[in-house]
């Protein structure tokens, strides 16, 4: 009872959404004709070459990633080191400035620790 | 014949086989789209109720069949296609919500639907313009209930049904089990029902 229920429920949707489909425009059609021979026009033109290597490359990334995240590393890396120098920096009336420019003031900062080291 | 001609021979003869194969692919490829767009424009009509934007999602899913599965077996199209089709719809959805909420943020809440079926409905033929509006009010009434349902319920109906796609081909296409396309489509079968009572009575 149900299933007959549910076809005839499908059944009757199925001949609107077919007329309708029957009685689709010619401008609609042809801008469909468009699309599929711009599609199959897909079909001549040579895969990128890097494509080719896009199977071997994920693989690859991922054992990268595996290994990297596997081996032990460094207790922490300081990307940008935070002090509380910084934070009164950027509290102060320059801070609009400074940020336009973080870049620049991060690698003065890494020039100068390096200098300290050497 | 020596051996440089007989070379020739077969490698002019194997260039003639993959050129065969090629025409022969293209041709099934063709054929296939042909039979399929006009049925998955009106399924991408009815998911996004705009139909430059539907035919701009049919021409992507059909691009990117090309590209990227054009070399696997014909019977593996149809979920192919309608999975690249379903996934375009879901984006297309996921960009209008997210450009609502930026319109309501700046208090222009974009049209919500402004889309009008009726006027938009194609011309059928040979009917008296009262079987042509009555048929046209039934459309645009089913038009309106499949849009309003549940994304993944308005799938699995509209690839079971309207494409004809088995379970197994809809549960491919939907990336998901074939019980979850029962249920799904179970329960879109009845929400339609209910919807659609009055233009479903004898």
């Amino acid at each position: 009872m149900k299933n007959e229920w549910e076809r005839d429920t499908a059944h009757r949707a199925k001949a609107l959404f077919d007329e309708s489909v029957e009685a689709l425009d010619g401008a609609t059609l042809s801008a469909l004709n468009r699309s599929r021979h711009r599609a199959l026009e897909e079909l001549a033109r040579p895969r990128p070459r890097w494509m080719r290597w896009a199977p071997a490359a994920g693989m690859a990334a991922a054992v990268a990633l595996a290994v990297l995240l596997t081996l032990p590393g460094p207790a922490r890396i300081d990307v940008l080191p935070a002090t509380v120098a910084d934070v009164e920096i950027l509290l102060g009336d320059e801070s609009f400035e400074m940020l336009e420019d973080l870049e620049f003031y991060a690698l003065i900062d890494a020039l100068e620790s390096g200098s300290d080291v050497g | 014949m020596n051996a440089c001609t007989a070379g020739f021979a077969v490698s002019w003869a194997g260039e003639q086989s993959t050129g065969t194969r090629a025409l022969r692919r293209e041709q099934q490829l063709n054929r296939f789209l042909a039979d399929v767009e006009r049925r998955a424009l009106r399924i991408a009509e009815i998911a996004v109720r705009d139909r430059d934007d539907a035919l701009d999602l049919v021409q992507d899913a059909m691009i990117r069949l090309a590209r990227r599965y054009a070399d696997r077996d014909a019977a593996e199209w149809p979920p192919l296609f309608y999975r690249i089709l379903q996934n375009g719809v879901r984006d297309w959805h996921r960009r209008r919500a997210v450009r609502n909420r930026v319109m309501v943020w700046f208090g222009r809440a974009s049209r919500d639907d402004g889309y009008d079926a009726v006027a938009a409905a194609p011309d059928p033929f040979g009917r008296t313009p009262d079987e042509e509006l009555a048929n046209r009010e039934a459309m645009d009434g089913l038009e309106r209930a499949v849009h309003a349902l549940p994304g993944r319920q308005r799938e699995a109906f509209m690839l079971r049904t309207f494409e004809g796609l088995d379970v197994a081909g809809t549960a491919a296409a939907m990336g998901c089990s074939e019980g979850s396309v029962k249920t799904h489509y179970s329960r879109a079968v009845h929400s339609l029902r209910e919807a659609l009572g009055d233009h479903y009575e004898e």
